[in-house]
């Protein structure tokens, strides 16, 4: 993981980080990153982070799954057109059900897989210094690059330890 | 809590939830050893079961013409229907955004998961030649052979298949943040162990962000799943011409009952439960009310959906469809009929009672009666139907013998071995969410106490 310099501060209550956060967004800083042991919400609002990709990624994979799903049944129907049950070669009320399962069943593998490439982007792109604390009972403020005014400010929002990061 | 008693800090309750998860991941004891064995013991005796059927062909069975599907197919919608309420209790209650299901999701989701492994085994053994199974996969071959995508049965496998992997990643993906925070505070093997389902995970906010979103399209797509799954599973059924069978009631009716077998199954595991991991300040009495309000509500669709079979054959006359309905209540399996209906309709109908939703032992000994009720509905539907069909010299009757009987033991102590192990080795419960949860409930209170 890239280590990078900056200021960390340590909060106790969500409500009080995203304040944090917020007044050091309003003092300028643009790159605020934040560790936390659940979602939230008033943190993640705070953040204002932009829309995942994760949105396109899981509808990129569910229109393929739709696509793959035509192309198996109608597809090997065709390829081998025998009548089955006096039904017609390319029964889609039938096949509808074989569409609809492999549409979810891209749909979710992209999913998974898009959340797990954009957790490791993430990880890498918004590194936060590491501690336990953060899978346990704290929240961490991390702005990269910032010096003592953002120390200054950290700590008059209500931080519990706010210290630099070399 | 007490009035004037100092509320403790958020800090201190999410280090609580930690702790208690983490009690859980101690050493076995020797109950958590002896029922492990007596698992691996019944996986063992139907084994040998299957081994004897392998070697010596189906004669081991009772299946003969006409009944073709007898407890391999029971077994199979019974374990179909165990795994579908942690899919709607994770997915459905999510999008509902019902808090109730937060300390109870993450058992039910692992008891989907090994639901569905252990249904999964029942259509290959069926085979009586399991190693031709690959069959019903479409791959291309040299032998122009090409699977029926027309037939139920293919859509069954690939519902299965779908709907395994669907809830196995849904699973996972809940399960990363908690074993991150006990990755983090392990050491060992233990550590490594967790650090591989935590897949790196580092509570970042920008992880959140990812995995918020991604957690909210698994449940989308899980709900519909989970209705077109167990729907699938009853068209096997009702896409034939065999009387009882042939019915448009069957979708709703049996996603009904998957849901009041697979809730009353999740109320059976969790009240041990929470007592054996000591999860009683997680998992309260409040949890077990809300499920058992919800076996409550499905048990009276299923009831319904018993006296609409009976109406909607009786709108058609005296008919093969009444007389194989008729057959069913009163011919040779008769006491599995009421009984069924005893423990389906009427002891659930006992939730109504508040004293008896907040006992555990009355919630206890119902659920188990309605997952007996519910095994004997299965099979009141496959068999009672071939018995008695369309062509009367070929009426028959169908004696199960004890090779099945092993192998339905041998389901349970599959399903029981891989949840004992899950106990043992990951969250029982989701840690994040309760977390979450919490943080809810004192902004709440913290609300309320301003605006007062």
């Amino acid at each position: 993981m890239p280590r990078e310099k900056g200021v960390l501060a340590v909060f106790s209550e969500p409500s009080v980080a995203a304040r944090a956060v917020t007044a050091a967004r309003e003092a300028g800083h643009l790159d605020v990153r934040t560790a936390m042991p659940a979602p939230f919400p008033e943190v993640m609002e705070a953040m204002a982070q932009p829309r995942s990709f994760i949105d396109k990624v899981t509808l990129g994979g569910a229109v393929l799954g739709m696509g793959l799903g035509l192309w198996l049944t109608v597809g090997t129907s065709l390829a081998l057109p025998m009548i089955v049950g006096g039904k017609p070669v390319v029964a889609l009320p039938g096949f509808i059900v074989i569409i609809f399962e492999v549409t979810v069943l891209m749909g979710g593998l992209c999913n998974f897989l898009g959340m797990l490439t954009g957790a490791f982007l993430a990880r890498r792109k918004s590194w936060v210094p590491p501690d336990p604390r953060w899978s346990r009972d704290r929240i961490a403020v991390f702005l990269p690059g910032a010096g003592a005014a953002a120390e200054a400010l950290l700590q008059a929002a209500g931080a519990e330890e706010v210290r630099h990061v070399s | 809590m007490r009035a004037g008693a100092a509320r403790p800090t958020l800090a201190a309750q999410f280090a609580a939830i930690d702790d208690t998860v983490k009690a859980t991941q101690g050493l076995p004891g020797l109950g958590w050893a002896a029922l492990w064995s007596f698992a691996i013991c019944c996986v063992c005796i139907g084994g040998y079961a299957e081994a004897t059927i392998i070697r010596d062909g189906m004669q081991h069975t009772g299946l003969n013409r006409p009944v073709g599907w007898g407890w391999y197919i029971t077994d199979f919608v019974f374990w179909v229907g165990i795994a579908h309420s942690g899919t709607l209790i994770s997915a459905i209650l999510f999008l509902f955004r019902a808090r109730f299901r937060t300390a109870v999701y993450r058992a039910a989701e692992a008891m989907t998961v090994f639901g569905v492994m252990t249904a999964g085994l029942f259509p290959i053994l069926h085979l009586g030649r399991p190693w031709y199974f690959f069959w019903i996969l479409p791959y291309p071959n040299q032998r122009q052979l090409q699977i029926n995508f027309r037939s139920p049965l293919v859509w069954d496998a690939f519902a299965i298949s779908t709907y395994f992997t669907v809830s196995a990643m849904f699973l996972l993906s809940g399960l990363m943040p908690d074993a991150a925070t006990l990755r983090d505070g392990s050491s060992g093997w233990r550590k490594r162990f967790y650090g591989l389902f935590a897949l790196g995970w580092q509570n970042t906010g920008a992880e959140w962000r990812h995995h918020g979103r991604a957690y909210l399209f698994f449940a989308a797509f899980a709900t519909p799943l989970v209705i077109s799954v167990h729907s699938v599973v009853s068209w096997d059924f009702a896409v034939s011409i065999v009387p009882g069978w042939h019915s448009t009631l069957f979708p709703p009716y049996f996603v009904a009952g998957a849901i009041l077998s697979g809730v009353a199954m999740v109320i059976t595991l969790l009240i041990p439960i929470r007592k054996a991991l000591k999860l009683e300040s997680l998992v309260t009495m409040k949890h077990l009310d809300m499920l058992s309000r919800l076996c409550m509500l499905t048990s009276l669709i299923v009831t319904f959906s018993y006296a609409c079979e009976f109406l909607l054959a009786l709108r058609q006359g005296r008919g093969v469809e009444f007389d194989t309905l008729m057959y069913r209540a009163t011919g040779a399996f008769w006491p599995f009929f009421w009984t069924m209906v005893v423990c389906n309709c009427v002891l659930p109908s006992l939730f109504f009672f508040s004293k008896i939703r907040q006992s555990q032992l009355g919630l206890l000994v119902i659920c188990i009666f309605i997952n007996v009720g519910m095994w004997l509905e299965r099979f009141n539907i496959v068999v009672s139907s071939l018995e008695h069909n369309r062509v009367p010299f070929d009426w028959s009757s169908y004696h199960p013998k004890l090779a099945e009987m092993a192998i339905t033991l041998g389901s349970f102590g599959w399903f029981f071995m891989w949840f004992l192990l899950f106990l043992k080795l990951l969250p029982a419960v989701s840690t994040s969410e309760l977390k979450e949860d919490a943080a809810h409930t004192q902004h709440e209170q913290a609300e309320v106490s301003h605006a007062a």
